[in-house]
Formats: structure tokens, sequence, C-alpha cells
């Protein structure tokens, strides 16, 4: 559910920049919980999730001024900054287990998120899921949130490296398709 | 540039996703500069993957706001520095804003650490392989050996066998020769029951014998076949016993005869028989 906002966003911009933190708290107010889903679906971890959230918003506190509007509107860029913060995590724990992402990933498709699919049941997740055909949830999945190369992703699905592309688009389309029913 | 095609190639979802390299997505950004196409494209797969982000949303622990919240009003303080990310001290430092992916800082340091690594990761790598290999080499090696055992063993008995067959392939000839003359020689007295057979080709004078139940002689002495004639003896050669006993031994060629003798002689055989030391006797 987006947020439905009383500032526009050029307000919240200029807020942020401004060191507003009466906009700073409505910023968090309104896009944590989306923030947090990052976190939380890339790590798969609640204590390493909440350490990351506070990373995140003062990646964003501090990095504000670096936000280019012509580049794409806030939301998308806060998504990026809490994407590449989690994956880096994800990354550096890998890299200290000795592990490859995918495997860091692997028991992730498995065991469903509880807690994620219980606090987002009543948005039709499950429906929305259950729609999307799992291989290509799965491919969305990698890129996403496992930050997967197009080389692991085709090795994982065990498709051609020329393909990988193509079938994230379909997959995407597809996406779409079902969230204009929900 | 072809921008339906651009679009349709799956670049622009491969990029809202994060699946590019760095590369490309300098490429796709100029590419959203340049035609609205693009732009509206990579716009409209962002609110889909967005909305898709959306569908995951959790309420974080509601501690963590004000933790955050106060992480924030002291973050020019000493303390609010402590409570800030390592990597966000510096000011400057924090790259916030990449598009998708980060690439791996690579420090000298961490260029040697990968180095060592994979150095380490090849020996054992080697090690394993080398043991692996030396232990099949070493079985391969056993297996060929006793491989080589047995066909040496088998070659020894196939050539034995051919020998045999050869042996027996020339006894059938001269048995199934219909001018060899078969005569039994019976003993008489006390040499009553022994037995021997000798084969005799008029044409040819060949001579063959099988010794049949003759006693062993003891040692020195060796049975010698005669060819008696209007009363003369005529050597037709000494046998082996023993092995040779049952087998068809070819004699001295016989150019006539009236009776076979077999005497026990000296070794090598005797000019003429004795013969008080006859044993069997038989005619043609």
């Amino acid at each position: 559910m987006r947020p439905s906002l009383t500032y526009t966003e050029a307000e919240l911009v200029q807020g942020l920049k401004a060191r507003d933190e009466k906009i700073f708290s409505y910023v968090y107010d309104h896009y944590s919980p989306a923030l947090y889903g990052v976190a939380l679906k890339v790590v798969n971890d609640e204590n390493a999730a909440v350490d990351l959230l506070q990373d995140i918003f003062l990646k964003i506190w501090r990095g504000i001024d670096r936000y280019d509007e012509e580049k794409g509107r806030l939301f998308t860029w806060m998504l990026n900054i809490a994407r590449n913060t989690a994956i880096d995590t994800l990354r550096s724990r890998a890299h200290k287990l000795g592990l490859k992402m995918q495997e860091i990933g692997n028991g992730h498709y498995r065991q469903e998120q509880l807690t994620v699919q219980q606090s987002v049941d009543h948005l039709g997740l499950g429906k929305v899921l259950d729609q999307l055909n799992k291989e290509q949830r799965v491919i969305i999945d990698l890129a996403y949130y496992r930050g997967c190369t197009q080389e692991e992703i085709a090795k994982l699905l065990d498709i051609p490296l020329g393909t990988v592309k193509t079938r994230m688009r379909n997959a995407i389309i597809q996406l779409r398709n079902i969230l204009k029913q929900v | 540039m072809d921008v339906q095609r651009y679009i349709s190639s799956g670049i622009i979802e491969s990029y809202v996703v994060g699946l590019v390299s760095e590369q490309e997505a300098r490429e796709v950004e100029s590419a959203i500069a340049e035609y609205p196409e693009i732009r509206e494209a990579v716009e409209a797969c962002r609110q889909d993957m967005e909305r898709y982000v959306e569908l995951y949303a959790v309420s974080p622990p509601k501690d963590i706001r004000s933790r955050i919240l106060d992480a924030i009003e002291n973050e020019s303080s000493p303390e609010g520095e402590e409570l800030l990310p390592e990597e966000l001290r510096e000011p400057g430092e924090a790259a916030a804003d990449r598009p998708a992916r980060p690439a791996f800082k690579l420090t000298p340091l961490r260029v040697w650490q990968i180095v060592a690594l994979l150095a380490v990761a090849g020996m054992l790598i080697s090690i394993l392989f080398n043991n692996r290999y030396a232990g099949q080499l070493e079985a391969q090696q056993v297996e060929y050996a006793s491989l080589q055992a047995n066909q040496a063993a088998l070659k020894e008995e196939y050539q034995a066998a051919m020998a045999k067959l050869d042996d027996v392939t020339g006894e059938l000839n001269v048995l199934k020769d219909p001018d060899i003359k078969w005569t039994r020689l019976y003993g008489t007295g006390k040499h009553a029951g022994q037995l021997a057979t000798v084969g005799w080709n008029p044409e040819s004078k060949e001579v063959y014998l099988r010794a049949l139940s003759l006693p062993e002689p003891g040692p020195g002495q060796q049975y010698q076949l005669w060819a008696l004639y209007r009363g003369k003896p005529v050597d037709a050669g000494v046998f082996e016993m023993g092995k040779q006993q049952h087998a068809l031994q070819k004699m001295k060629p016989v150019t006539a005869v009236q009776v076979f003798i077999i005497t026990l002689e000296k070794k090598g055989g005797s000019a003429t028989p004795a013969l008080d030391q006859l044993f069997v006797a038989g005619r043609p």
C-alpha cells in the first residue's frame, strides 16, 4: 500500500536537504516498512535487518544532497540505497563464511518468511505470488534481493546466458499484469 | 537506434532489477536521457518493481524508530558520530546513490588477500588431486601387473593346449590312416595281462607304438621294439614310458615283419634282443 503523502516529493527532498527532522521522521514513518521489507528479504534475519535499517536511514539523511531528481523518484533512490546496503552486508557475510552468493540465498526460497508472509497477506501477496509462476518469481528475486549476476542466474536456473534478459522482461511483464488485478 | 527493439530486449528490466554491469547501466542511463520512450519504459518498470517490493513491506520494531531519530538528532555530536555506521563517519565517502550494484572495492590489501586465498585453495586442490591420482595410478599399476600375469598364464595355457591339440591331431591322423595295420602285443606266462599295440604301414614302412600296460622299467633300463623276420630280429627303436606310456610314439621304420616283440634292454637299446627279457609279442 503506497503511503498517502501529505507532502509532495519535492517538499520531502527539500525538507531533508534542509536537515528538517520533522520531515525526516515523516519519511521514516512512511517509507520504513518498504525499506525494512527489502532489508529483511535480503538478509533473512531480523536483527541484521534492524541494524541495516539504521544504516539505510543514515545514508538517506547524509546522502540526500547527492539525490538527483532527474534520475528518478525519491522512493526509487531510497530503495536503491536499501537494496545496495543490504546486499553489501549479505556479500560481506558470504565473504566471511566463504560462501557464494547463491549458497547464502539457497535456503531463502524454501523456507518462506512467515513474518513477511503474515504481515502482508491482507494485501493479497499470497495471491500475487501464486499467480506469478515460480520460475519468474525466482528470477526477479535472485536479481533484486540476492544481487546475483546474469551468469549466476543462468547457472542457477540452468538456462542459456543469452536468455536471462528476455526472461527477466517476461517475468516483469507478467508481474505487471498480475499487479493490475490486485 | 531502434527504440522499440531496445525496449523489448529486456535490458530495461534487467537495469531496474540491478542485473546489468556498470557499463551497461551507463548505456541505459544515456539512452534514458536521449529517448523519452525509454525513460517512460524505465519508469514504468520501476513502478512495477516498487509495487512488488511493497508487497513485502513490514513494519520495523517500534524501538528502532527512536534509535534512528536519536542518531539523526545527534549526528554532529561525537556521540552521534559513534552511532553512525563506519563508512558514514568520514564525510563524502558514502556513495549512496550508485544505480544498481556497487562493485567490490579492490584495495591492494584485498587483492593480496584474494591472491593468497586462491593460492592456498589451488594448493589444496592440487594436493587433493595428486593424492587421488597417485592412489589411482598405484591401483592401476597393480591391476596392470595382475592383468599381465593373467595374460602370460593364459598364453601358456593356450600354447600347451595348442601343442596338445597338435599331438592329438597327429595321433588321430595316424589312428585314422587306413594303410596302417594295428597289432596287439600280448604278454604270456609271468607277463600275462601286459599289452602294447603297434601300428605298421607296409607302404611307407612307418611304425607307431602305444605302450599301454607295460610295467615301469627300472633305472637304467628301457623297452625296445623288435621286428622278427625270417628268424632275424631287426631293431625298431627304444621308447619312453612314464608320461609317454599312453601316447603314440613313432618308432624306426620297418621294411618287413612277421612278429613284433618288446624286450627290456639297457637304456638306449641293444644290438640284439635279450630274449629272456621278452615281455609281449604279436603277429601282424
